[in-house]
């Protein structure tokens, strides 16, 4: 999961370069940026849960 | 000259996050923090000079390309470039402001790793943040790399980063992400399915801390955005009012919050508040109207209040300091405000959101790799002694009030 959440930032932050490189007209550069912190928000939330599952494994240990 | 002046302020910051962090700790890891702020400060000031410098390059200065993106600063290492060039004043200026800056940045996440972050670990990260994150981002943002000079190109406006509140707050707060989930928890701090509070040992410090890093900010912002941005002089009075409002604002709504929430005002997310005004704010306080600085800070304020209780009992990310959301969240926030509210109104907002789109999606999976990575090396987390004594008997052998403090374990599972 945790893999799995640092591509998918690195995707995010490959979209919203892309959007610049390729697209021209400003609202169709608004909506892939934004989408493309949307991707990193959900790499960011994977990684987070990845490590919540840690812990409450290891409070389970206890 | 006017730069330097504002250069020489930098360490107030560094002190007043210092106190803060230590203050914010146990009292039996004080010494530690403080120790390890000085050395992380230390080992950042002297790798950025042998390689960081010549890394995060200048504007104009000589860069690596790689299909058109300037990607990378090459000057010479050492600093040798500007030592022996006549004339470089104004570089010589930048370097002096980024070695207090790079330090910084490294000294952000002791915040995190308060009370069981070993002291060579630290000096392992302060090298790799000195040595290769921080002179990346800088050369992005301030060295005329491709953030501030293609965008442009791309008929966009440069992203603009007025006070470090990328550059440093967000890199800082992101390895204090990092190595909160590297480390794990203090012992205790999570027992019986509950989160248990274990409170600062001296909140005197954490406010004395605060008044420190408002006028180190005042030198950080203006001298970033008079060495980088070409700010008039007569707008730096302009950094230092939106400082002030920024940092007032976003206490005085944690104040408020916690104490409607809480029924008692909370000291140290009060404190912490504060801080986050001074980095929403140092994102552009020489662009905000008095309003916006306002704005910004309430914000922020607001962010931290409720990101600190996130993080803490959600996320379970130990975070004794609250630097995630101090300066991580804060910096984001700042960033993107400064796109919102910069005049023309709204014209640097998409600029900005590929800025933070960078930060978070290059920074965090770089600083989170290479913190895994070192700690495969040299290992992060004080071992069970370590965790029991605290960090000063551990590492340093002898407290730091050998006379006054009488330890009770009341946070350690019997």
């Amino acid at each position: 999961m945790r893999v799995v959440g640092c591509l998918l930032m690195l995707s995010g932050c490959s979209i919203a370069l892309a959007s610049l490189a390729l697209l021209h007209a400003q609202g169709q550069r608004y909506a892939f940026v934004m989408a493309a912190l949307t991707v990193e928000a959900l790499g960011l939330w994977l990684l987070a849960q990845s490590y919540r599952g840690v812990q409450l494994a290891a409070k389970d240990k206890r | 000259m006017i730069a330097l002046l504002f250069i020489l302020l930098i360490p107030f910051a560094a002190a007043g996050l210092a106190l803060i962090h230590q203050g914010l700790g146990r009292s039996r890891s004080s010494a530690h923090t403080l120790l390890a702020t000085l050395c992380a400060i230390a080992i950042a000031a002297v790798v950025f000079l042998a390689v960081g410098c010549s890394w995060a390059g200048h504007a104009g200065g000589a860069a690596h390309v790689l299909h058109g993106f300037d990607w990378l600063g090459a000057e010479p290492f050492m600093g040798q470039g500007l030592y022996a060039k006549p004339g470089s004043a104004r570089e010589t200026l930048v370097l002096c402001f980024q070695l207090f800056a790079v330090g910084l940045a490294a000294m952000i996440p002791i915040s995190t790793g308060s009370d069981r972050w070993r002291m060579t670990a630290i000096g392992a990260w302060s090298v790799v943040a000195a040595g290769l994150i921080y002179p990346l981002l800088s050369h992005w943002i301030w060295g005329g790399g491709w953030l501030a000079t293609r965008l442009p190109e791309l008929g966009l406006p440069g992203f603009v980063d007025a006070g470090g509140a990328g550059a440093i707050q967000v890199l800082g707060g992101l390895g204090a992400l990092s190595v909160g989930w590297v480390l794990g928890p203090r012992r205790g701090k999570y027992t019986q399915g509950m989160a248990t509070a274990i409170p600062g040992h001296n909140i005197v410090l954490v406010h004395f801390g605060c008044l420190l890093a408002l006028v180190g900010w005042f030198g950080l912002e203006g001298a970033a955005s008079l060495l980088f941005y070409n700010i008039a002089p007569e707008r730096l009075v302009w950094v230092a009012i939106n400082c002030l409002l920024g940092a007032s604002s976003a206490l005085l709504f944690a104040v408020v919050a916690t104490r409607l929430r809480y029924r008692k005002t909370d000291s140290s997310i009060s404190a912490n508040g504060w801080v986050a005004g001074l980095v929403a704010v140092s994102a552009g306080g020489a662009w905000f109207s008095p309003g916006q600085a306002i704005f910004v800070g309430l914000m922020a304020g607001g962010l931290v209040t409720f990101l600190v209780e996130i993080f803490e009992l959600w996320l379970m990310v130990d975070d004794p300091g609250g630097a995630i959301s101090v300066h991580g969240a804060a910096g984001l926030w700042g960033l993107v405000a400064f796109g919102l509210l910069a005049p023309p109104a709204g014209s640097h907002l998409l600029a900005q959101l590929v800025g933070v789109a960078t930060l978070l999606g290059l920074g965090l999976p770089l600083v989170h790799g290479l913190n895994m990575l070192i700690d495969r090396f040299v290992p992060y987390r004080v071992d069970m002694d370590g965790d029991w004594q605290g960090m000063d008997i551990r590492e340093l052998g002898s407290g730091a009030y050998p006379e006054f403090v009488i330890h009770t374990d009341e946070f350690v599972p019997r």
